[in-house]
């Protein structure tokens, strides 16, 4: 109980900590929507209805939300994971703060741009 | 003025709040405030100090959810209400006293002295360091134990036998040491599972080290050493 | 010698660690690439990139295949060496790891096979 408690504070913690555990965060979500998505794509084998349907039920606007928070995961996973790279290997450690920022404004604008498209999809906009 | 202590204690069966009120003038240290309260309020708070000049490590406390030596921080910094409690990922012995035996066995543990092939006490030889070696370790040299870095690693909060950031800084501190012969050793000593691969770089280590030493980097190093090493011992 | 490291201790065990560590930065800087691919391919080309046949075309296709074959392989070696990372980060993991290795590579096998059957039957 008590460890759950302290993997999601964030009192006294500075944005590295945070950005490790959102890290974290957004690895399990992922992993877990890879089983799904495997699974999801058994639809292809069982032919076209099958798979159409499938299409039919979560390219909807009330998927949409949860498509944008998965894109949103999928995105700090990956720019966060290529500054994780950089310092593991030992380099830049001493611009550890402004790749940090750097990295989150990064998140912010391709996560607009790859939102703003799917809603325009979705929407048929 | 009067500043409000929070403090959290504990008698060896159940943690509980604690508040005292006292008067604080400009420059007065967490420490003198703490002592203050055990001179004049409750005799019976237990804390640990020594120095007073942020060089021992005795006193590293968590104050305001932010773990700092309470001899080197001042109490009107940080306000006008203070919540102090033990270091976290420790086992908590009294009040803000908790047991450090594990931290200094996992210090122990990495051989933290030079490694020589040539010891000889009887006739010792001068050893000659230039400046610029010195400078590749110096930083590292720094740590006061103090345990601050040991208790925000989130690697340390989930797995109790990990070395943790100031036993992997004392092993890199001395491989670091051109005086050194004893690197392999070592880095066999820190790359198992709990050594260097528990670290995911989360560097609050870094943030929270009254010596500014860094820990994180030296983490970092050694990893990459002890990686090149390993696979280097497949094609031996 | 007390100081003496044992060679024997430095056998091929121990190699799993740092190669699984740089495998995961490798394959998480590639994943960076082919994950970008993939959500390009389905959302950014053409609005009919989800219809079936276009689908199954792409699937037929061998030039494809390598690059879902890679997607999936690295996609699945990244998540379960992750989970593997996060299970050996606490007490349980420390006092069973051969378990959490197994467990983590079975679950490896098993997503890198279901998803590589798509790519065989088509």
């Amino acid at each position: 109980m008590v460890m759950w408690q302290k993997w999601f504070s964030v009192k006294g913690k500075s944005l590295f900590s945070i950005a490790f555990s959102l890290h974290r965060l957004t690895g399990v979500v992922l992993t877990i929507y890879l089983c799904m998505h495997l699974a999801y794509l058994t639809s292809i084998r069982m032919g076209k209805e099958v798979f159409e349907s499938f299409i039919a039920t979560t390219v909807t606007p009330q998927f949409l939300i949860f498509d944008i928070l998965l894109v949103l995961a999928g995105i700090y996973h990956g720019v966060n994971g290529l500054r994780l790279i950089l310092h593991e290997f030992g380099l830049t450690y001493e611009s550890r703060k402004s790749i940090l920022y750097v990295s989150v404004a990064i998140v912010l604008i391709v996560w607009l741009i790859a939102s703003y498209r799917m809603y325009t999809f979705v929407m048929g906009v | 003025m009067d500043v409000e202590f929070r403090i959290r204690r504990f008698d060896g069966e159940k943690s509980y709040w604690q508040t005292f009120n006292i008067p604080v003038k400009r420059g007065m240290t967490v420490l003198e405030g703490l002592y203050y309260i055990k001179e004049n309020l409750d005799g019976s708070l237990t804390f640990r100090a020594s120095c007073r000049m942020a060089i021992c490590g005795s006193c590293a406390v968590k104050i305001n959810g932010k773990p700092r030596l309470a001899c080197e921080t001042q109490i009107l910094e940080i306000g006008n209400s203070l919540e102090v409690e033990p270091l976290d990922n420790f086992k908590v012995i009294k009040d803000l006293v908790t047991d450090f035996e594990g931290f200094f066995k996992k210090h122990e543990a990495v051989k933290p002295y030079l490694i020589r092939k040539d010891d000889n006490y009887e006739e010792p030889v001068e050893l000659i360091q230039s400046p610029k070696e010195l400078h590749a370790y110096y930083d590292f040299t720094l740590c006061v134990k103090c345990g601050a870095c040991y208790s925000v690693c989130p690697a340390a909060a989930t797995r109790d036998d990990y070395l943790g950031p100031a036993a992997i800084t004392a092993a890199y501190r001395f491989n670091a040491d051109s005086r050194d012969e004893g690197e392999k050793i070592r880095l066999a000593l820190v790359c198992g599972d709990n050594g260097v691969w528990r670290c995911h770089f989360a560097a609050e280590c870094s943030e929270v080290c009254p010596k500014q030493i860094d820990p994180a980097k030296a983490v970092q190093k050694i990893r990459f050493k002890s990686a090149i090493e390993t696979i280097k011992s497949i094609f031996r | 010698m007390a100081n003496e490291i044992n060679k024997e201790e430095m056998h091929t065990k121990r190699v799993l660690e740092p190669l699984a560590w740089i495998f995961q930065l490798i394959s998480g800087l590639i994943l960076t690439v082919l994950v970008t691919f993939h959500f390009y391919e389905t959302h950014f080309v053409s609005h009919e990139a989800m219809e079936y046949e276009l689908v199954v075309s792409r699937l037929s296709s061998l030039g494809y295949k390598i690059m879902y074959a890679l997607l999936v392989f690295f996609v699945a070696f990244h998540a379960f060496n992750g989970v593997r990372a996060i299970l050996l980060d606490t007490n349980f993991g420390a006092k069973y790891p051969q378990v959490v290795n197994s467990l983590c590579f079975l679950a490896f096998l098993i997503a890198f096979g279901y998803g590589s059957l798509l790519l065989l039957v088509f």
